[in-house]
């Protein structure tokens, strides 16, 4: 089967959302509803899309992104330093051992979560870039590189100039996974399963 | 004056281009950091002695205050108030060792600056690329007040004041203001000021960074004006005793000078001050009331004020010495600065490692204990617990350590023979060791250098340059 981007791809009106200005925990709390009130159980939602004023996404909050962000209240010097290691040669083992000590020894998870949670989540989002967007109508094959390459959890996905969309890795997968049982079934002459069930979790 | 104009548009273009990718406009930098109506106001000299080559040329460059010793080509540069010391470089028939590989040296190796704009930098040591070991280049690069281009190729690259560039091929880099890069090589990298990286892939790995808040006090570098703090007042203090030296046709200095011991004709020595046997005081070097003892060293633009070293010491180029006492095999590394008050010393233990880049700024009475390690920002009792650590316990680390704004992965071990290797062969290439049956060092050889002067044109289109000269015995 030949899928085409909008097959696929969450609509913007089921996404979780939050404006420029929420808090963390605002977007957290839009996460956690998006996943309650979604009907279709088979999407999880793994992100935030953070809005300006004209209704743009300006910016993606993840779940790592929100990892990131715990902590956040250390010297934020000590921090920063650290986290610029890896340009200067040292393994990502010894930047994750000094940012454990540095950010979290003897702390427990409500004391690292407390004070990130009511700061401004543009702190801690990741800025839209030019090779996150796709057009509804492109095929999914034309897309698959842009995952690769870009290293995208999701890519946002474009109509008439607006963000009708996203376009989630999880789903690409799954396509990816229901051509290949096609294949193998059609070379073991057994019927293939229908069309991708989305992501399972 | 046209022609220096052009020659100061073409560098400011091909600095440009270079760090274009780095998003970094070298205009404001070059335009201002050193005035144009400088450049014809002082002459350039070079060293000729039985012990070193002498193979100099000069092409469509300013060399304004410069000094040239051994192999070295400058073409459509400018280099001003510099120090290009080629005493070290390698020479045909010589075997450079690079990880598995010997690799034969096929001729005389030579310093090679070109399209470059050197402000007060000091350019010594031979080639560590392996891919260029007969070429020690500079090339497209623009280095400010008190940089150290130290065995380190660099093409495309800035180093702001005070910076160091040791052992390391750089393209395309910038090396902060008081920044100290030793990483054998690296290319398109911005290193941020007050960063201190030494480096080894595969044996160990050192990074300190300075709060910025606390180092601008000593250096505050803004594009478009000149480099300020204390150490350009220690510079600036001294800058009319110097010229005073640069000024004289003979010079003799005020203190007696053992036969094994060299006091450079361009260093500047004064108050009570004490060379024994085997000493080295390079050019550019400030000795006021300084009590060197056998063996020890003073650099280029290094500074002794009110200080005994009791032998066998390095203070390698740029560092800074006040009020202090240092006990003996004491390594003060690059553009260190170490301030004790008159009436209370700083003291620094036998065998200490001072890293490069170390401020040790005493408000109240401070020691180093002996056999220890000192790195970072030091200015009371607190910063001795998370900024030294024994030689001996950092030898054992054998995976990582980290202590205040230090990080370090790697060995331990590794790490400190490294250093006690290096700082060894610093000595015996200086000279420290020598007792008549071994061969000898800068301070016996540097005595018997002769010095002659060049001038550039006064006046005209070409004012400021300096004609198109080829020196050979």
């Amino acid at each position: 089967m030949n899928y085409l981007v909008k097959d696929l791809m969450v609509p913007i009106s089921e996404y979780a959302t939050v404006p420029v200005g929420a808090t963390l925990f605002e977007a957290v709390l839009a996460l956690e509803e998006a996943q309650l009130n979604f009907d279709r159980s088979k999407y999880q939602h793994r992100a935030v899309l953070v809005m300006d004023g004209n209704n743009h996404v300006v910016g993606k909050l993840s779940q790592l992104n929100v990892l990131h962000a715990l902590g956040a209240d250390v010297d934020n010097r000590e921090i920063k330093t650290i986290r610029q290691l890896d340009r200067f040669g040292f393994s990502p083992q010894f930047i994750s051992a000094m940012e454990a000590r540095r950010r979290f020894a003897g702390r427990s998870l409500k004391d690292i979560c407390a004070a990130p949670a009511a700061m401004k989540v543009e702190q801690f989002m990741k800025a839209t870039t030019p090779g996150e967007y796709v057009d509804e109508n492109a095929t999914l094959e034309s897309v698959i590189p842009q995952f690769v390459y870009g290293a995208h959890l999701s890519l946002l996905v474009t109509g008439n100039g607006e963000i009708v969309g996203i376009l989630r890795l999880a789903d690409v997968f799954a396509a990816v996974f229901h051509a290949m049982e096609e294949c193998h079934h059609e070379a073991a002459g057994a019927p293939s399963t229908d069309k991708p069930s989305g992501e399972t979790g | 004056m046209k022609e220096l104009q052009r020659l100061l548009d073409r560098l400011i273009q091909r600095a440009n281009i270079n760090l274009r990718e780095i998003n970094y406009d070298a205009t404001p930098v070059i335009q201002d950091l050193v005035p144009l109506r400088q450049m014809d106001r002082f002459y350039a000299f070079y060293g000729i002695s039985n012990y070193h080559p002498l193979d100099l040329q000069f092409q469509h460059a300013n060399l304004a205050g410069s000094y040239f010793l051994g192999k070295c080509r400058v073409a459509s540069s400018l280099v001003y108030k510099s120090d290009v010391r080629g005493d070290e470089l390698k020479k045909k028939g010589d075997v450079f060792k690079f990880q598995n590989f010997e690799i034969p040296i096929t001729r005389d190796e030579g310093i090679d600056i070109e399209d470059s704009f050197l402000v007060k930098t000091l350019v010594h040591n031979f080639s560590h690329d392996p891919e260029s070991l007969e070429r020690f280049f500079i090339k497209d690069t623009i280095s400010t007040h008190y940089a150290n281009i130290h065995g380190s190729p660099c093409d495309g690259c800035f180093l702001g004041p005070f910076a160091t560039a040791d052992l390391t091929t750089l393209r395309d880099c910038i090396i902060g203001t008081f920044s100290y890069v030793q990483a054998g090589e690296i290319s398109h990298m911005s290193i941020k000021p007050g960063t201190i990286w030494v480096r080894s892939p595969g044996a160990f790995n050192f990074f300190y960074q300075y709060d910025r808040s606390r180092l601008e006090k000593y250096i505050r570098y803004t594009t478009g004006s000149a480099p300020t703090g204390i150490f350009m007042e220690v510079a600036e203090a001294c800058k009319e005793d110097f010229q005073n030296i640069f000024d004289r046709v003979h010079i003799e200095h005020p203190v007696a000078v053992p036969d094994t011991a060299s006091v450079d004709r361009y260093a500047l020595v004064k108050g009570d001050t004490h060379i024994s046997d085997n000493v080295l005081v390079a050019q550019r070097a400030f000795l006021d009331n300084a009590w060197m003892g056998t063996g020890a060293n003073a650099q280029e633009n290094c500074y002794i004020v009110n200080s005994r070293l009791e032998g066998n010491n390095v203070t390698a180029h740029g560092a800074k010495i006040l009020d202090a006492e240092l006990g003996k095999n004491v390594f003060v590394g690059f553009n260190s600065f170490l301030n004790g008050r008159p009436k209370t010393k700083l003291k620094i233990g036998n065998g200490c490692i001072i890293m490069p880049h170390t401020i040790i700024d005493a408000e109240m009475p401070l020691a180093i204990p002996d056999d220890h390690l000192a790195w970072g920002m030091i200015t009371g009792p607190a910063d001795i617990q998370t900024n030294t650590i024994s030689i001996k316990k950092f030898a054992a680390v054998s995976d990582h350590f980290s202590m205040g704004d230090l990080f370090f992965e790697g060995s331990g071990k590794a790490f400190v023979e490294a250093f006690e290797h290096r700082i060894h062969h610093i000595l015996e290439a200086n000279g420290a060791f020598c007792d008549g049956t071994c061969s000898l060092g800068h301070a016996q050889i540097n005595q018997k250098i002769s010095f002659n002067t060049l001038q550039p044109y006064s006046e005209g289109d070409l004012k400021g340059l300096f004609p198109t000269i080829t020196i050979r015995p």
